[in-house]
């Protein structure tokens, strides 16, 4: 394993530049799964048959505080990064731990969320609004659910083995994963939520 | 401590919780279909720009042009995904 000291360690070897160009290229698949969850929703968000509108049913304050929580989870991730990147593993780890507490907060706020649609009548099968609702958000909410799991074993290694160009290049790659759920979600809040509530 | 706290993505947060406090605008005070939208999709394409370059590190590397190709194609194929099928199951019916 040939390592360049002049990069920082997590594109240190040829396989972890690798690693990462190829994440991107997953992340690309990424954008076009939610476009197309996108589209559907667009088309079918007023087929809305004998259930309520997006008006009727959503509330501005859970929304808002899923987008601040997400934003400010994107945020401690990026400096945990940082940190790595100053090789300052402790104050990596408790970024990424931050990070991943405000994902179960977030996970919080969606399951409530999802309780109060079934609690008012806008289940799975209520309509097709509906329906292309909970997949789109429940798609990104299983995306947040698996990252919080991913992140748990990083972090998990990262205790174990110390920072290593291994290590450091599975962070990073989780750090992608985490941005890209924020900027799904700056979507849907813009496009579901607020588009929905005017 | 100002060691683990860069200017760059503080700033780059400060930015996008205000952009995120803009497009909320768009719920508290009444405005046009045509505004609320050139408010939304400029707001949220600039903060998914923000993501990109200040916390996904993607403009650092000599992968920066292969990861930019691939986004754009991404983009490109959502986008016409998005407002192809608008294109036929709505507009074409107005």
């Amino acid at each position: 394993m040939k390592i360049d000291q002049s990069l920082p360690l997590e594109y240190s070897t040829q396989q972890n530049q690798l690693n990462i160009l190829g994440f991107w290229v997953f992340i690309g698949a990424e954008i076009m799964l939610f476009g197309t969850l996108f589209a559907a929703y667009f088309v079918l968000v007023d087929r809305t048959g004998n259930g309520p509108t997006g008006a009727d049913i959503f509330e501005i304050t859970p929304v808002l505080f899923e987008t601040f929580i997400l934003l400010t989870s994107s945020f401690t991730i990026g400096l945990g990064i940082h940190a790595m990147r100053k090789g300052y593993t402790k104050a990596m780890i408790t970024f990424y731990v931050l990070t991943l507490l405000l994902g179960v907060v977030f996970i919080g706020f969606e399951v409530y969320e999802f309780i109060h649609y079934v609690h008012v009548g806008a289940g799975l099968q209520t309509s097709a609004f509906t329906a292309t609702l909970l997949t789109t958000l429940g798609t990104h909410g299983a995306h947040v659910t698996f990252g919080v799991f991913w992140g748990m074993f990083i972090v998990y290694q990262l205790i174990q083995r110390g920072l290593t160009p291994e290590t450091a290049n599975k962070s990073f790659i989780f750090s992608l994963y985490w941005h890209f759920l924020d900027v799904v979600w700056i979507f849907i809040f813009s496009f579901i939520y607020l588009k929905g509530m005017v | 401590m100002s060691d683990l706290f860069p200017l760059k993505q503080v700033m780059g947060f400060a930015l996008s919780i205000i952009l995120t406090i803009i497009a909320a605008c768009v719920y508290f005070f009444d405005m046009s279909m045509p505004i609320t939208m050139t408010i939304l999709l400029v707001t949220a394409f600039i903060q998914a720009g923000l993501q990109l370059v200040v916390f996904m590190h993607a403009s650092e590397t000599k992968d920066k042009p292969a990861i930019y190709t691939n986004i754009y194609y991404a983009l490109i194929i959502a986008l016409v995904t998005i407002f192809g099928t608008l294109l036929c199951m709505i507009w074409g019916y107005l």
